[in-house]
């Protein structure tokens, strides 16, 4: 089963998270929320986009909306599914902005080492 | 920012490259110094992105020129208090092992966020009024 809180997957029978200890077996029991939570990794699809000028934010922020979409229909495995293709939209962006940066860096130390020869 | 595990190293780096940008954009502004990388999109394409103009609207929110900071990037503005209820929680959940309160968005807001920010990036673009005022720092220069 999935943790609610951290979305860990763990043992069916689990009565604790293994990775944030939060007790399983009594919110197994059908009750107010949702039974299961996949995270949309949504905030940092959203810093990717808007705050990193990244356009691979753009599919992170698709699947962030197609978990939530598939978790409402009742899609567990679906929504992990689009889950992890968000997670993995969001490190492409982080990627690209690093080797962006990295690139631009050089570019400018470039710059700066020719002004200073000529 | 959720990453589903508890890893310091991950936390501390998020920290420091944090903490670190904060007091650039405090110190320099990007909308003259040459310290920050120019958008990708917009150094390949010459085009604005939706975030375009976000870092120059951070630099004036640090000084607390709110005008000036929604006239570079009105999105960026509006998702900041979203994004720090994020990091916050994503701080809570490295300290204490849990994270904040959370409220499921329904996938509609979702989409309705892309529509947004696709529209936004699209409408700051077109070279005609009042749709190019929404390029970075169009309304300043009224």
């Amino acid at each position: 089963m999935f943790c609610p809180q951290c979305g860990a997957n763990n043992a069916d029978n689990a009565s604790q998270c293994t990775q944030c200890g939060r007790m399983l077996q009594a919110s197994a029991q059908p009750g107010i929320q949702p039974a299961v939570n996949v995270p949309n990794y949504l905030v940092f699809a959203i810093l990717a986009t808007v705050l990193c000028c990244l356009p691979a934010g753009i599919p992170a922020i698709i699947y962030a909306a197609q978990v939530n979409g598939r978790l409402q229909s009742g899609d567990v495995a679906g929504a992990q599914l689009a889950s992890k293709n968000a997670k993995m939209w969001c490190w492409i962006s982080v990627g690209v902005g690093l080797l962006f940066g990295v690139v631009w860096a050089l570019l400018v130390a470039v710059r700066i080492m020719s002004h200073h020869t000529t | 920012m959720t990453l589903p595990s508890q890893n310091r190293p991950c936390f501390l780096l998020a920290i420091l490259v944090g903490a670190t940008a904060l007091v650039a954009l405090r110190l320099f502004d990007p909308a003259t110094a040459g310290v920050f990388p120019p958008c990708p999109l917009r150094e390949l394409t010459g085009w604005y992105c939706p975030g375009c103009g976000s870092l120059r609207a951070l630099h004036q929110l640090l000084h607390a020129n709110f005008r000036a900071a929604f006239a570079f990037n009105p999105l960026a503005v509006i998702s900041l208090p979203f994004l720090a209820y994020g990091g916050a929680s994503y701080t809570s959940f490295q300290i204490r092992g849990r994270y904040l309160p959370k409220c499921f968005v329904p996938a509609f807001w979702i989409w309705t966020l892309f529509a947004a920010i696709l529209i936004f990036g699209i409408a700051r673009n077109l070279p005609m009024r009042p749709f190019n005022l929404l390029a970075p720092g169009a309304v300043l220069h009224l």
